[in-house]
């Protein structure tokens, strides 16, 4: 019990301080280069008057760490800020964009487990002879490929010419929910082509090397026949490192959703992202990157818990709760 | 009971044969020991007794016969029926040859879920029973436990519980307690004594240490290089060994004199 309150305050701790060090990094980022989001939302035409009073309404003509201390206080008390460009609170401009983007990255994870675990398996179970050379040349082919490129193909094979969905025209999820959905598979599945084929061939070496492993021979030894020294032994062993693996691409699908939502037209956080910066919009920035730094911690955190449901030698290392690692 | 004559294995990659024509025996319900540095072929031997061969990459030829049946050129699925249930292997390290996520009670249970029908409340007891027999305390509470929760000592017991909870005919034993610290190899090899004159299963001990053998075999076969050098009583060989390599072995053996000199 102990154990899990440990567990839990070392992840709320870890959380904290990501989100800090994320959030102090850019409004950093944002002090070093140059950019002024008044003179972005007054235009060229602004008298200096008019600069000076928007950026003292704007608190911009404070000193640095008192406007990040201020950004810091707001944000703890649930006020995210202001837009500047749109002088909208900045959750409301955000949460619908968020619930895309969770959207297209969640089909694309379920997509990736899906698929590429049993593909593993079957990969490993065919392996060698002349099957060996076109499984790893569409393997290769497969991780090639960048989504923007799938993002286009798919665009004009299944938008312009098949019309299944319109590539641009978003239809929103109050508005169609199915037809948006369908829009956000096709999205989804040009992000997790790469990565499908990343987890199939990680997950087959993994297999392979844990075939070589001592309690292999043991279990065979047992009169276990191939198949139940894959699926009593070998997959459970196998599926930690997967596990790890499948935690990154959780935490990066969002931040890689970014250009496919560009190509597909998704009004996402990404795509949002993209603007604001390029506006000096800081409150809209700052929310998204603390999100986005809370996302890649979480995503951290469910694989550790998945592996340590799995292994119990993990569940051991949490127990010796700051202990140098080894 | 269990025949081997004129063992040949060569391994693909290597120009010489790792076993060059053995041939020895083990009656029922006896402990052979088989003796030799690494490299002698010991464990090849073991392996080709075991079905535990990769028969691709190598050559193998002689017979294997146990019961009248041939092991080295059996099939899988009959090899199948056989591991486990008419063989039983312990291996080296403990540490390494279980499976580190599955729970202790399981796989020693394992060779009952595969070659018997027992429900699964039968085979906890059997499996309950046979660590036991091989003298763990609170066998309930192991059960459940994971390998990395026991030491080395606790796992080989468990291994050697794994190996007998169906009382096969015939159980190898590959260097079962090198990796063990001396009490605790001097305590496994008690119970391996035990087990054989309460269950009449015939052994074959495979070590380095011609010492640790001559505490549990009464017959010993002396292997270098691929080949048997000196096969006899135990106590034959060790008072008048016959040939060169054997007396090298018993030179090799810590005494007192020496320990004091």
């Amino acid at each position: 019990m102990s154990t899990a309150l440990q567990y839990t305050l070392k992840r709320l701790g870890l959380l904290l301080v990501t989100m800090l060090l994320v959030s102090f990094l850019t409004f950093l980022a944002f002090e070093l280069v140059s950019g002024d989001p008044a003179r972005t939302m007054l235009g060229t035409e602004a008298t200096p008057q008019q600069l000076t009073a928007l950026r003292h309404e704007l608190g911009l003509d404070r000193p640095f760490l008192l406007r990040y201390l201020s950004w810091l206080a707001g944000f703890f008390s649930g006020n995210l800020g202001t837009s500047y460009s749109y002088r909208q609170p900045v959750w409301g401009l955000i949460a619908g964009k968020l619930e895309l983007t969770l959207w297209l990255s969640l089909m694309s994870f379920v997509l990736i487990a899906v698929i590429s675990i049993p593909l593993g398996i079957f990969s490993y179970r065919f392996t060698g002879g002349f099957a060996n050379w076109p499984r790893t040349a569409l393997n290769q082919l497969c991780m090639a490929v960048p989504p923007f490129f799938t993002g286009i193909l798919f665009s004009w094979c299944f938008g312009i010419v098949l019309r299944v969905f319109t590539p641009g025209d978003f239809p929103g999820l109050r508005e169609d929910f199915a037809a948006s959905l369908r829009h956000l598979f096709f999205g989804a599945i040009c992000l997790s082509i790469p990565r499908i084929a990343m987890t199939v061939r990680m997950l087959r070496s993994t297999v392979i090397s844990e075939m070589n492993k001592a309690y292999v021979r043991t279990a065979i030894s047992r009169g276990n026949d191939r198949r139940t020294v894959l699926t009593r032994h070998v997959l459970k062993n196998s599926m930690v490192s997967v596990v790890t693996f499948l935690g990154q691409t959780l935490a990066e699908l969002v931040g890689a959703g970014i250009v496919v939502e560009q190509v597909l037209g998704i009004p996402g956080l990404g795509r949002f992202l993209v603007t604001s910066i390029s506006h000096r919009d800081y409150p809209v920035v700052q929310t998204i990157v603390v999100i986005l730094g809370f996302w890649v911690v979480l995503a951290g955190t469910a694989a550790d818990l998945v592996n340590q449901a799995i292994d119990p030698r993990l569940r051991l290392s949490t127990a010796e709760l700051g202990g140098a690692g080894s | 009971m269990l025949e081997v004559r004129d063992l040949h294995v060569k391994f693909n990659n290597r120009d010489r044969e790792a076993v060059g024509g053995i041939s020895f025996r083990i009656g029922a319900g006896e402990i052979l020991g088989l003796v030799g540095e690494s490299g002698s072929g010991k464990t090849v031997t073991a392996m080709s007794i075991a079905g535990l061969l990769p028969r691709k990459q190598c050559s193998y030829s002689g017979d294997i016969l146990l019961d009248g049946q041939d092991l080295l050129h059996a099939d899988r699925s009959l090899l199948r029926k056989l591991h486990g249930r008419e063989i039983g292997v312990v291996f080296q390290e403990p540490m390494s040859a279980m499976n580190p996520l599955m729970r202790i009670g399981e796989q020693v249970g394992e060779v009952l879920r595969i070659h018997t029908d027992l429900s699964k409340a039968e085979r906890k007891e059997k499996v309950l029973r046979a660590m036991t027999s091989v003298e763990l305390h609170d066998p309930e509470h192991l059960y459940d436990c994971y390998p990395h929760e026991l030491s080395g000592g606790m796992l080989q017991r468990v291994m050697i519980a794994a190996a007998i909870v169906i009382e096969p005919s015939l159980l190898l034993l590959d260097e079962p307690t090198t990796a063990l610290d001396v009490t605790i190899q001097a305590q496994i090899l008690e119970l391996l004594k035990k087990l054989n004159s309460e269950l009449g299963i015939s052994m074959l001990f495979i070590s380095h240490n011609l010492n640790v053998v001559r505490k549990l075999c009464a017959r010993v076969a002396v292997m270098q290089r691929g080949l048997l050098v000196e096969t006899g009583e135990t106590d034959q060989v060790f008072y008048h060994p016959q040939h060169p390599y054997t007396r090298q072995l018993i030179d090799a053996i810590p005494t007192r004199e020496r320990r004091v000199r």
